[in-house]
């Protein structure tokens, strides 16, 4: 295999994005693909981002060739912008944020469940599948711009949450593997890539503006999801060096929380002023032209006022458009308030719950205070139990578009520290960054040059039912063994005594698995009690306990075995002590629904 | 094989959905062949023509799409205030620039500010600088932008693969059900 090309996919919740620079150059220069895709029925167009939207067409489409592309004539379906067009009026049988499904353990993951909550006469498909046919038409978009010079055959980088799991990584990774994409894609965090797309922009400069000691945060607020994540620089030997040092918990919170609450609030404008119902369709444009009216109302020297505009159903577009106007103070209390309102360092994110009965779906965070979330992330990640300070910002995500809002956020963070942080500026690209950060890391793995270090983002425990007498009704107390401590590097392994566990030969084996991105134990450590907050179970483990030659006992003591391959992906190992027997572990994603 | 049935094998089924996307095209295939063995020498049926259509009616249909530049054109407007108009074209602008931003990517032709003396070239082509006032049979060598003329830096139409009966058509009729 002779890669000639340094490749970077963002496989984002509501965008897709592929960047790619030459392997054998000096320097990278990262170019984005544009990427085919139907934006109408019959209508390709080359657009640089794939919006994350798969619509499931009917037979007739399928065989009238309506969703077809170059390379997938006939196609019953549709991914890309035609997609989200299409996702308003015909929500039925559209898909989006399948990525956020992707890490919901809460469901089968391999399961024929999206669109969510549709009628059963529509085909669905599983959110591993739908994150395929993504990837798959990026693939299908290369294969067609660089026939010679197969995907399979490249240097590929694929982006994920600094907050996903060992588990969404994994499915993740399956999704990448079954499009097409190599066995030696290395999957790394979206803040990391983010600070790659900075590093790449900067060249050398960068070593002007950071030195040993200084602390990065990486604020990245992206459509649906917030993610956090501190980066320290320090010094090896007279060389700056990266260190990742904590990212966050996975925060459903994001643009489109404040594109929503937006819309909802000039509806109801609508409803009071005009007594106009909005129709689905009409609630599209209204989506759009709340953005424009938010850039416009948020800038510094905005107008009081801002007509928002919504233009009717039918052909006439003057007599149809319905207008209001929407107040700037308004906003500034939705949308800055409402997701960007101060806080003190000591507040916490306030979780609500209604009522026990709570419909089965994404967990969207009930605290949309960011600020609030933030503090959470800052408080938990000093050194030594102390506050974290960082002395720098870089932001990332569509929201950080609006300049408000950046300073909004740097306001929040200079009333909490005495020298305020300071804001990494470049001329970025915030749609595009990780995926261009992630090429450049791709270009850096060939060719040498700055990597954050940092390991596993997580820590990682397996659940432990205890010995003892067992009391009727109640469930065995459970215990919580690390076997995969926060920062273990790739390529490495930990050895973890099995202190006294023993499994059933012949039987599947099955244990409660756990991550914590705020506990710092070593391998072996056992913990009795936690708090939500500190660990949170993930999908089961399970594995099947062959018999071993030669053995007449069934009853085996064992010790466990993590490791962290060169990719970064998490192996689990359960290993017999006396014959040193080993099987490999699984996440059993499909059934995880929990009681 | 139910309706349903297929779907879901064209979905999930790689080989079979490359035999549906044949189908599709026309090639040979079991399923596909006529009831009516009696065919003596198979005859080779010449590929349909290749649908085309304008990119005049495609960039139509584009900005239609994005910014109902058709509806508004075609709609009246003696009988509305300059504030209701202003209202519908606000969005309209702003779409119609992003999609012509996207297609042609447009840029003046000359970077220099109106106003401002340029230099024109000698035997200069009539197309890129039109020249106004008093107009001598030489070079004139200088002038005073007037206009600073527009360029397209990139011409990406999209492509349309719809049947030639609709090729004419620029917007479908919407039709709920």
């Amino acid at each position: 295999m002779s890669a000639n090309y340094a490749i970077g996919i963002d496989l984002g919740t509501t965008n897709c994005v592929l960047a790619w620079t030459d392997l054998h150059v000096e320097q990278p220069e990262i170019h984005l693909l544009p990427i085919p895709q139907l934006v109408a029925a019959g209508t390709v167009e080359q657009r640089s981002s794939l919006p994350s939207f798969l619509y499931l067409g009917t037979e007739a489409d399928a065989s009238a060739g309506t969703w077809s592309l170059p390379w997938n004539q006939g196609s019953s379906f549709a991914v890309g912008e035609a997609a989200r067009r299409q996702s308003a009026e015909i929500p039925q049988r559209t898909i989006c944020a399948a990525k956020s499904w992707l890490c919901y353990s809460h469901v089968d993951r391999h399961g024929p469940i999206l669109p969510w909550n549709t009628p059963d006469d529509v085909q669905k498909i599983s959110p591993v599948e739908a994150s395929r046919l993504y990837l798959q038409h990026l693939v299908s978009a290369w294969t067609e711009r660089f026939p010679d010079a197969p995907i399979c055959e490249q240097q590929v980088v694929l982006t994920v949450p600094a907050s996903f799991d060992a588990s969404a990584r994994e499915l993740t990774r399956e999704a990448a593997l079954a499009a097409g994409l190599p066995e030696t894609l290395v999957l790394i965090e979206e803040p990391q890539a983010a600070t790659y797309a900075w590093l790449d922009d900067q060249r050398d400069v960068w070593r002007k503006q950071l030195r040993a000691g200084h602390q990065l945060l990486v604020c990245d607020v992206g459509g649906g999801t917030t993610d956090l994540t501190l980066v320290d620089v320090t010094d090896d030997a007279g060389e700056l060096q990266l260190q990742r040092r904590a990212v966050g918990n996975h925060l459903l919170v994001g643009g489109d929380n404040m594109d929503l609450a937006l819309a909802f609030h000039v509806s109801e404008l609508f409803r009071q002023q005009k007594q106009i119902e909005l129709n689905p369709w009409q609630s599209v444009s209204l989506w759009h032209a709340c953005r424009a009216a938010k850039e416009a109302l948020l800038a510094e020297d905005g107008p009081e006022t801002w007509p928002v505009a919504v233009p009717g159903r039918g052909s006439r577009l003057i007599g149809g458009t319905i207008a209001v106007d929407v107040n700037r103070q308004a906003v500034q209390d939705l949308l800055v308030n409402g997701f960007f309102g101060s806080c003190s360092l000591q507040d916490r994110p306030v979780r609500q719950r209604s009522s026990g009965f709570r419909e089965l779906g994404l967990p969207f965070e009930t605290d949309t205070l960011v600020t609030r979330h933030l503090a959470a992330f800052l408080s938990s990640h000093g050194d030594q139990q102390t506050t974290a300070q960082p002395t720098h910002v870089l932001f990332n995500g569509g929201v950080f578009k609006s300049a408000a809002l950046r300073n909004q956020l740097l306001q929040q963070l200079s009333t909490w520290f005495q020298s305020p942080p300071i804001e990494l500026c470049g001329e970025r690209d915030l749609d595009y960054a990780v995926a261009r950060g992630a090429a450049h890391y791709a270009w850096t793995k060939h060719n040498g040059g700055l990597r954050i270090r940092g390991g596993t983002a997580r820590s990682y425990y397996i659940g432990v039912e205890t010995a003892g007498l067992a009391i009727p009704g109640a469930p065995r107390p459970l215990h919580a063994l690390c076997v995969v401590p926060h920062g273990m590097e790739e390529g490495t392994r930990a050895d973890i005594a099995g202190g006294g566990i023993g499994l059933i030969l012949g039987e599947p084996a099955r244990f409660r698995f756990f991550s914590s991105a705020v506990r710092r134990d070593q391998p072996g450590t056992r913990l009795q009690s936690w708090t939500d907050d500190e660990l949170q179970e993930t999908d089961s483990l399970e594995t099947e306990l062959t018999q071993i030659d030669g053995l007449d006992e069934d009853y085996v003591p064992v010790r466990f075995e993590s490791v962290i391959s060169e990719l970064g992906v998490l192996e689990l190992w359960c290993v017999h002590t006396d014959s040193n027997a080993r099987w490999k572990f699984e996440f059993s994603v499909r059934d995880d629904a929990q009681a | 094989m139910g309706r349903l049935g297929l779907a879901v094998r064209v979905l999930f089924n790689g080989d079979f959905a490359r035999q549906v996307a044949e189908l599709a095209a026309g090639s040979d295939s079991p399923a596909r062949a006529l009831p009516e063995p009696a065919v003596v020498a198979p005859v080779a049926v010449p590929a349909p023509p290749k649908p085309s259509r304008s990119d005049a009616v495609t960039l139509l249909a584009t900005l239609q799409r994005e910014a109902r530049l058709l509806d508004f054109f075609k709609e009246g407007i003696s009988e509305y205030t300059d504030a209701q108009i202003g209202a519908a074209v606000r969005d309209l602008h702003r779409q119609t620039n992003a999609v012509l931003e996207r297609i042609f990517a447009v840029r003046p032709l000359l970077d220099a500010a109106e106003g401002s003396s340029v230099s024109v070239p000698a035997n200069a082509d009539a197309s890129v600088y039109q020249l106004t006032g008093n107009v001598g049979s030489g070079s004139p060598g200088q002038g005073t932008l007037m206009h600073h003329g527009w360029k397209a830096t990139q011409c990406d139409l999209p492509r349309w693969s719809g049947s030639a009966d609709s090729s004419l058509v620029i917007a479908p009729a919407e039709v709920e059900v």
